[in-house]
């Protein structure tokens, strides 16, 4: 059996690498971190996903200054999403303890759903378009977005001025970002996957307003932090070396894909959240007893 | 050249907090947590944990600890041990968006913001005592 220390050295050297590659790929980091350190490490699910939590929530809150400076993450829309995905990542991450420990083989019930979940973020990376600059026309804007103002600017380099934006379909990406709120409550995971997408195809947010208000969203998933440490499943062996090792290699990463991004590299880490997801599923099913033994 | 763009006042005190409590959080849980890391004064050993941490919560705390965890009375009942001083900095990241809020309900003109930031603000304060509680 290795040393205590391999362990976390283990997570240091793994996120590290997933915080370089988080930002060359385009795939967030939280995403892969949960699934693939539930199947390559030995720590019980209940404590990847509470530093699965703990590392999405930090990795936003280290970016979401500048963004809102720049004008890229719109408070607007997070003061009105927000009081929605508190309460739904907290009933998330109840629900998600509550499965793992007071049912009979709960936390294979857990791994079989998180892969499921991967699985359909997998879906939702190879099929969703990424729209830059969408036109919503006056006639589009919901009137609840009307009424709060909902609107942004920022500048944009690639174009050389300011660009202005409205937003539409608030009252449906409300109801949405409940939903993803559950799901990152219970599963630990950043939902940046899910939000660009709402914000971006639903909503009308440009790409880049987009990103960068995912990120101050993430960060409402900060009270299921507490559901984790109350029932005890943050432990600093695993949450400490996964925040070094992706702070400092999402800063190396921004600076490689300042000078490379080739598309393989993308489609290499979307192909290894499928394993990912595939091998969460194999799992929770051999724990079950609905498969034999075979990894 | 960069135009100017009109930042939104309850965007930057929001931001200028979040800064400052990120910092702060990042540094309180990593320090300590150095110092567990090299032995000192480990509330979890860790030379016993790693037989146990493949088990749910429940069943870890029962078999490194003999005790069930509720709430957060493990970390401040605990506070000589360096890995529950580490748990100090974690809290601190999940208050920031809570602190961040406040600054900014407090610095907003706008009344419908100030109260969707406060209704926010007030379910992220109730989860967190009912969580102490149960």
């Amino acid at each position: 059996m290795a040393a205590w220390w391999f362990w976390p050295l283990f997570l240091f050297i793994f996120t590290l690498v997933i915080g370089i590659i988080s930002p060359v790929s385009g795939v967030g980091g939280g995403v892969l971190y949960v699934p693939l350190a539930t199947v390559l490490t030995p720590f019980s699910v209940d404590f990847i996903r509470g530093a699965g939590l703990v590392m999405a929530v930090t990795s936003a809150l280290s970016s979401v200054p500048y963004l809102l400076k720049k004008g890229l993450a719109n408070i607007r829309l997070y003061a009105v999403i927000a009081p929605i995905m508190v309460i739904t990542s907290v009933i998330g991450s109840i629900v998600g303890l509550w499965v793992s420990n007071a049912l009979p083989n709960g936390k294979y019930y857990v791994k079989l759903l998180l892969g499921i979940i991967i699985l359909l973020v997998f879906f939702i990376m190879i099929t969703s378009k990424r729209l830059e600059f969408p036109e919503v026309r006056d006639e589009d804007v919901d009137s609840w977005s009307r009424k709060l103002g909902i609107v942004g600017e920022w500048y944009e380099p690639s174009l050389d001025r300011i660009v202005q934006y409205k937003i539409k379909n608030l009252p449906i990406g409300m109801a949405m970002f409940g939903v993803i709120g559950f799901v990152a409550g219970m599963f630990g995971l950043g939902a940046g996957w899910a939000n660009v997408p709402l914000l971006n195809i639903v909503m009308g947010a440009p790409i880049k307003v987009a990103t960068a208000t995912s990120m101050l969203i993430i960060t409402a998933n900060a009270p299921a932090i507490g559901i984790y440490l109350a029932k005890g499943a943050i432990l600093p062996v695993v949450v400490v070396p996964s925040i070094l090792g992706i702070t400092i290699g999402a800063r190396i990463g921004a600076k490689v894909a300042e000078i490379i991004r080739p598309a393989f590299v993308r489609w290499l880490v979307i192909g290894v959240l499928f394993l990912a997801g595939v091998l969460n599923i194999i799992k929770g099913l051999e724990g079950l007893g609905y498969l034999p033994h075979i990894i | 050249m960069a135009e100017k763009i009109e930042v939104d006042p309850m965007a930057l005190a929001f931001a200028k907090i979040m800064t400052i409590f990120t910092i702060i959080g990042i540094v309180l849980m990593v320090a300590p947590a150095i110092l567990y890391f090299m032995g000192q004064n480990q509330y979890i050993p860790l030379s016993k944990a790693m037989d146990y941490w493949h088990e749910s919560t429940v069943d870890f705390w029962k078999d490194v600890k003999g005790i069930t965890v509720h709430g957060y009375d493990w970390v401040f009942e605990n506070l000589q041990y360096t890995d529950c001083q580490s748990m100090i900095g974690v809290l601190l990241l999940m208050m920031t968006p809570l602190i961040s809020m406040l600054a900014a309900a407090a610095r907003t003109p706008n009344k419908t913001y100030a109260i969707l930031l406060l209704v926010a603000s007030a379910e992220f304060i109730l989860s967190i005592i009912l969580k102490g509680i149960f």
